[in-house]
């Protein structure tokens, strides 16, 4: 059973998320970003292009500015809202990544390079990167910790 | 009925298999084809190949057909590549300079939007629409006529400008005609929450903006300026909040699609006007000047209570809560203006002290 966060457990995900046809349709579709996900001291670098995600992989934090945007939470957060969408199939009405976003002091997504053009790109493939969290309702997953609910 | 009278199947004859022998229609008279137009090609011989997302427009864009002109003189409606014909009439396009229309992102754009399409009549889940208070109901359906006029407006515009761009920057009008559509399913969206809940549509705010963005007659850029940066953002920032708040899975779907399509509008304005100011020595004045006065007009019209007050009851969860919903309405605006000064500062134009008092106090929320 992959551990999250881990390669294993983005290309587990990324299985569920490539295979299922209705992901590029109402909404979904190509998209082409370089997605950070920054899990503690943890950084991995989701690479999509066209209608899938190509590849995971883990970077240093130097390298964030790379990518188009990253998505930081509090560990507790992250596993909180991958239990709300193991539960619902999806996540619910208060777990969306743009909720989650407005929701969070800081926000969620986030430019290392203060470029807004790059960061816009979390709103416009929006449903694409949470259809791809979506699809780890699908996937086993094993958590390092247990979290109390917030 | 007897039953002898009853009506018996009647057997019919089928018609004889027959086809047309083209190469024996003698009785037609026809004029000796000359095959003129025949060699007439500037290019032959193109074999574009589809890639990973299928055969795209950006990958049309080889050899001649991907040369694109800082100038377009031709005034009729050639396509890019082909070849001219003398003595065709001219239609007097008025935008002929890349520079007043172009973004390197339009072609990969009008995909995007094709790609990522949706149908609000069927894509947003209707059916789980539940009765709301009655003034979080009047204030959702305030709010959607707004957004409705606002998207209505989007797509005139755009139609006025689209007669006067050249057709040397096909991907340009491309991902318009995209916006447009979009624009018009927002239109559709909008008013479709407003009539499906009980409720009904409110008013249309006085419109100072809308009429700014209508009557910008100056160029294509100085409206896009208007219609992509300033009040896109704009509503941008109020479908985020709109997913946000959402009562049900069906106004979440809607604000979330709509959010994407917002958000690649404002793509295209942000790299057409970082184009344009790069191109133009004078242009990041021009805009300046443009956006003093947008801006205040903007901030004038926020003072109108049809579109802040009715987001304070809905992020308030009534009347009762409006004051409480008052102060997320400030932290909205706080967002827009943020990102709307990051975008200023992306394209090249500096707001600094210019910048009204009326929107820069929500910097404090």
């Amino acid at each position: 059973m992959p551990v999250f966060p881990s390669v294993e457990w983005f290309d587990a995900v990324s299985r569920s998320f490539n295979s299922d046809e209705a992901n590029r349709t109402a909404g979904g579709g190509i998209a082409d970003a370089g997605v950070g996900i920054i899990f503690e001291d943890q950084v991995f670098l989701l690479n999509f292009a066209g209608y899938e995600c190509e590849k995971a992989s883990v970077i240093q934090r130097s390298d964030l500015e790379n990518t188009d945007f990253y998505l930081e939470m509090h560990p507790d957060d992250w596993i909180e809202m991958l239990i709300n969408i193991q539960q619902n199939g999806t996540a619910d009405m208060n777990y969306t990544l743009n909720t989650l976003d407005l929701d969070s002091e800081d926000g969620l997504a986030k430019s290392a390079t203060d470029d807004q053009y790059r960061l816009d790109k979390f709103f416009r493939f929006n449903q694409t990167i949470q259809f791809f969290f979506d699809a780890s309702s699908d996937v086993e997953t094993e958590f390092d910790r247990e979290i109390t609910p917030a | 009925m007897a039953e002898s009278e009853e009506k018996q199947p009647t057997k019919t004859t089928p018609p004889p298999r027959r086809r047309r022998n083209l190469k024996i229609d003698h009785d037609v008279e026809v004029p000796e084809p000359g095959y003129a137009w025949m060699p007439r090609t500037l290019e032959w011989g193109v074999r574009v190949k589809p890639g990973a997302k299928g055969m795209t427009m950006q990958g049309l864009n080889v050899g001649i057909y991907g040369e694109i002109p800082d100038r377009w003189d031709e005034q009729t409606r050639m396509p890019r590549g082909a070849y001219p014909m003398a003595g065709i009439p001219p239609i007097g396009f008025a935008l002929r300079e890349k520079r007043e229309v172009w973004a390197d992102n339009a072609a990969d754009l009008y995909e995007e939007a094709i790609q990522r399409r949706w149908i609000p009549a069927s894509d947003i889940p209707w059916n789980t629409l539940e009765p709301l208070p009655d003034d979080v109901e009047a204030a959702m359906c305030q709010l959607c006529t707004e957004l409705s006029q606002a998207a209505n407006v989007e797509f005139e515009t755009i139609g006025y400008w689209l007669q006067h761009m050249s057709y040397g920057y096909h991907e340009v009008k491309l991902f318009l005609a995209s916006n447009m559509f979009d624009a018009g399913r927002h239109h559709e969206a909008f008013r479709k929450r407003a009539l499906a809940n009980g409720g009904g549509l409110g008013i249309e705010s006085k419109g100072e903006i809308n009429r700014m963005i209508l009557e910008s007659k100056g160029g294509w850029s100085e409206t896009s300026l208007l219609l992509h940066l300033l009040r896109g953002l704009f509503i941008q920032t109020i479908y985020r909040y709109g997913e946000r708040f959402a009562h049900n899975p069906a106004e979440k779907v809607m604000f979330a699609r709509a959010l994407q399509d917002k958000a690649r509008h404002t793509a295209y304005g942000l790299q057409h006007l970082r184009y344009a100011v790069t191109h133009k020595q004078d242009k990041a004045l021009v805009f300046q000047q443009l956006l003093n006065i947008g801006e205040r007009v903007f901030a004038r019209e926020l003072q109108e209570p049809v579109v802040l007050e009715p987001l304070a009851v809905i992020f308030g969860g009534g009347i009762e809560g409006a004051k409480a919903g008052m102060r997320e309405v400030h932290h909205m605006m706080g967002d827009f203006v943020r990102s709307y000064l990051a975008s200023t500062d992306w394209i090249g134009v500096h707001r600094g002290r210019a910048f009204p008092k009326g929107l820069s106090r929500y910097l404090e929320a």
